[in-house]
């Protein structure tokens, strides 16, 4: 028989951790509908523009741009790791974290310098506690991600690739692929490699089209490719959002179950506590009234 | 019939009886009176001698006793002979390796014994001058008590807890630990609980040989039986009876003596059993009003004085878990040091089921045990309360929403409940790992290591049954190489 002030006292306090979850399950659910609805909006132009790129590449064969050249030597390789920026979403950052950390580890032993960005205050939070030093701590990008914040950003990697200071640059972020599964993925942003097998599911079903260039393709990939670079980082951070706000949404819905699940158990030990210590003192005044006549 | 001051029965109540005495011959309180009953068991008609012991004088030559056994084929107007003392036990020599009931009787068919001296069970405790004042620590060898609660040689240590936790095993345990590496003698007083078990452990020392001297570990120890089968006037004195004898090595031999009981929850509890038929009025939760005097009378009689020490360890039953309840409550009191046992931990598998955060020693103190020892034991503690604290936090929102230092925290208190367990030397047949002594020094460090983060790579399970932190590296191989 527990003390009974004790059950009282934990059983507000769950139920004010309740209140909270319960809040924010409501208002990830919100959230992740907006963000849904933007990652989903601007998927359809990112994979026809992957497409696009795609066939021109397989067009104009033997093509050859500064951003898909694998630069032969110096440089650092950047890892960019996409983290939230506020915590209970579950296992979201710890998983990102995790993928990133196998990947620096693979990187590094592979013998390259690693330029590490950590974007998202959670992210830069664990490397701090961890002693781990970053390079780059980017957390002025907020729950909705435009473009023109994500665009400098791509724009200055694809300099500095282009100038030879960075060997490769890969994202690692929470891929979106339904509301019930979102993966962990790198994804490698510079060089621009590797377009067909990335497209595997677009590129066989459509047959071999004969393109007439008009400009010539080298005009036209210059245009192209540093908006497909650009416009794949804003992809994944978008991804990362919903993501993130379907974790959050998940984390949240258990936690109120548990919470839920805590509170009715305390009031049961509570109501059996508080019977108990009346059935006590019954007996007690019964049995002195009785040994009393 | 012998002479003597001869009164008649009057009145039988359970395990209480009323006699009538002439009134310028009144027996004295605590006197034993004797009766000769004649039982028929199985068309067999035998006599058999019935002790009782005067608990109140009721006036008018009206005197009530409680029945130290079972007061079947009494009848009214039965002569009853006041033996004008107290019951007394044989004591000395003679009773090693023996077991006795609590009037000092034989019953290990082992033939009569020979003792020159009986004492009488009722005695004032010793003189406040005559204690003793060292103050030293008890190696067990078992790690959460040499860290958390360590024993004090000469004091009273109590492992509390519910049922079917381990109070039994333990208190075995320390038996098998302390009895074999120990140069003086030890009683042990089994007190309302399982005859199986007594006798199991009666088995046990029979075998069991006391270091490498080859002696066996009965030969030094007396064994005095008052189980769950008897009535309650038994299991109310059985404990003296013990005590009695184990006061008598401390002061005529001045050896170190064990006394060992199992269980005083069941002293207090046939004291309330018969309370009531006495005519007190029942007190809180039930319990009789004089629980506290009846515990300290004991209590304070098991005590080291300057010719000797009696260190004692008491399993306490804690009814329904609840510590409050008075009768664990008032012997806690007396206790230099405290195990708790707690079934939430049992029931994880980590046995010894010690409460690590409840569990505590008078000695746990830089005064007696060592700046070093004393920082680690805290530090342990520190660790498991906070996980403890985030306890609820973690089954409601998981442990990714820690904080990165609760998360270390979290792991390494993980890895310390579990090295607190410990494999015993009377449990090697059910865990199936040999028993393990861990010296203090190593118990100190490999705590202090696991503390400070130095094995925070090994594996949860690897910290189970093993003794030194080194031995929990092993596992972690062998766990690896499966």
């Amino acid at each position: 028989m527990a003390n009974r002030r004790v059950l009282i006292k934990r059983r507000d306090a769950v139920r004010n951790i309740h209140k909270i979850t319960r809040t924010m399950q409501m208002i990830a659910n919100v959230r992740f509908q907006a963000a849904f609805k933007r990652a989903v909006a601007s998927k359809p132009y990112t994979e026809k523009l992957a497409k696009l790129v795609d066939d021109l590449a397989r067009a104009a064969k033997g093509i050859d741009h500064p951003l898909m050249r694998q630069p032969e030597e110096g440089g650092v390789s950047v890892l960019m790791v996409i983290t939230s920026t506020r915590g209970l979403c579950g296992g979201y950052n710890h998983n990102v974290l995790r993928t990133a950390g196998e990947h620096l580890k693979s990187l590094e032993a592979g013998g390259e310098r690693v330029e590490l960005q950590m974007v998202g205050k959670k992210g830069v939070a664990y490397l701090k506690f961890a002693g781990w030093p970053m390079d780059r701590e980017i957390t002025d990008i907020g729950e909705t991600p435009r473009f023109d914040e994500i665009e400098p950003l791509a724009n200055e990697m694809m300099e500095r690739f282009t100038r030879g200071e960075i060997r490769s640059v890969d994202v690692v972020y929470m891929k979106f692929v339904s509301t019930g599964k979102q993966i962990p993925v790198v994804e490698r942003l510079l060089p621009l490699t590797g377009l067909e097998s990335e497209n595997a599911e677009v590129a066989p079903a459509v047959a071999e089209v004969q393109y007439e260039f008009s400009p010539d393709p080298h005009e036209l990939l210059n245009e192209l490719l540093p908006a497909t670079v650009r416009i794949a980082l804003f992809q994944a951070f978008s991804d990362a959002v919903v993501s993130e706000q379907v974790s959050r949404m998940v984390a949240m819905t258990a936690a109120t179950e548990a919470a839920e699940d805590i509170i009715k158990r305390l009031t049961q030990q509570y109501n059996r506590a508080r019977q108990t210590a009346i059935t006590m003192e019954l007996l007690d005044i019964v049995g002195g009234a009785n040994a009393l006549s | 019939m012998e002479n003597g001051n001869y009164g008649k029965v009057t009145q039988v109540i359970g395990s209480t009886l009323d006699a009538h005495f002439p009134e310028e011959n009144l027996p004295e309180i605590y006197n034993a009176l004797k009766l000769e009953v004649e039982r028929t068991v199985l068309g067999e008609t035998a006599k058999e001698v019935l002790w009782c012991e005067v608990a109140q004088l009721l006036g008018g030559g009206q005197v009530r006793a409680v029945a130290l056994d079972s007061t079947d084929g009494v009848q009214r107007g039965m002569p009853i002979l006041d033996t004008g003392s107290p019951i007394k036990v044989p004591v000395g020599e003679g009773t090693l390796g023996r077991v006795f009931n609590l009037v000092g009787e034989t019953i290990d068919d082992r033939g009569p014994i020979e003792v020159e001296e009986w004492h009488p069970i009722h005695r004032e405790p010793p003189k406040m001058s005559d204690l003793s004042s060292k103050t030293e620590m008890f190696d067990t060898g078992i790690k959460v008590i040499d860290l958390l609660c360590p024993l004090v040689r000469g004091g009273k240590a109590g492992l509390f807890g519910g049922a079917g936790v381990g109070k039994t095993v333990i208190i075995q345990e320390l038996i098998a630990r302390l009895a074999r590496f120990h140069s003086g003698y030890s009683c042990f007083a089994g007190v309302g609980e399982r005859t199986r078990e007594g006798n199991d452990l009666w088995l046990e020392m029979q075998e069991a040989k006391i270091g490498d001297t080859g002696k066996r570990v009965i030969d030094q120890t007396v064994m005095v039986f008052g189980q769950m089968n008897e009535p309650p006037g038994a299991r109310l004195r059985v404990a003296l009876s013990a005590l009695t004898m184990a006061e008598y090595f401390r002061d005529q031999t001045g050896a170190d003596t064990l006394l060992f009981i199992d269980n005083i929850f069941r002293f207090s509890q046939a004291g309330s059993e018969v309370s009531a038929l006495l005519g007190r009025m029942p007190s809180a939760v039930g319990y009789q009003p004089t629980l506290g005097t009846e515990m300290g009378e004991l209590q304070e009689r098991i005590t080291s004085t300057k010719t000797g020490a009696v260190t004692s360890i008491q399993a306490i039953y804690v009814p329904a878990d609840d510590y409050t309840d008075p009768a664990p409550a008032t012997a806690f009191a007396h206790l230099d040091s405290t195990v708790n046992l707690e079934r939430s931990i049992s029931e994880k598998g980590i046995y010894p089921a010690v409460d690590p955060l409840a569990s505590s020693s008078r000695i746990v103190s830089p005064e007696f045990l060592g700046e070093r020892h004393y920082r680690v034991a805290r530090r342990v503690q520190q660790i498991l309360q906070r996980y403890k604290d985030l306890q609820d936090i973690i089954s409601i929102l998981g442990v990714d929403e820690l904080a990165e230092e609760d998360k270390v925290i979290v792991r390494r208190a993980r890895k310390i409940e579990r090295f607190l367990s410990q494999a015993f030397y009377v449990a090697e047949q059910f865990t199936g790992f040999p028993g393990t002594f861990v010296s203090r020094e190593d118990t100190v460090r490999s705590f202090e290591e696991l503390c400070d983060g130095k094995w925070d790579h090994l594996p949860d399970q690897a910290f189970l049954y093993v003794g030194t932190i080194e031995d929990a590296a092993k596992r972690a191989e062998e766990i690896e190489s499966e």
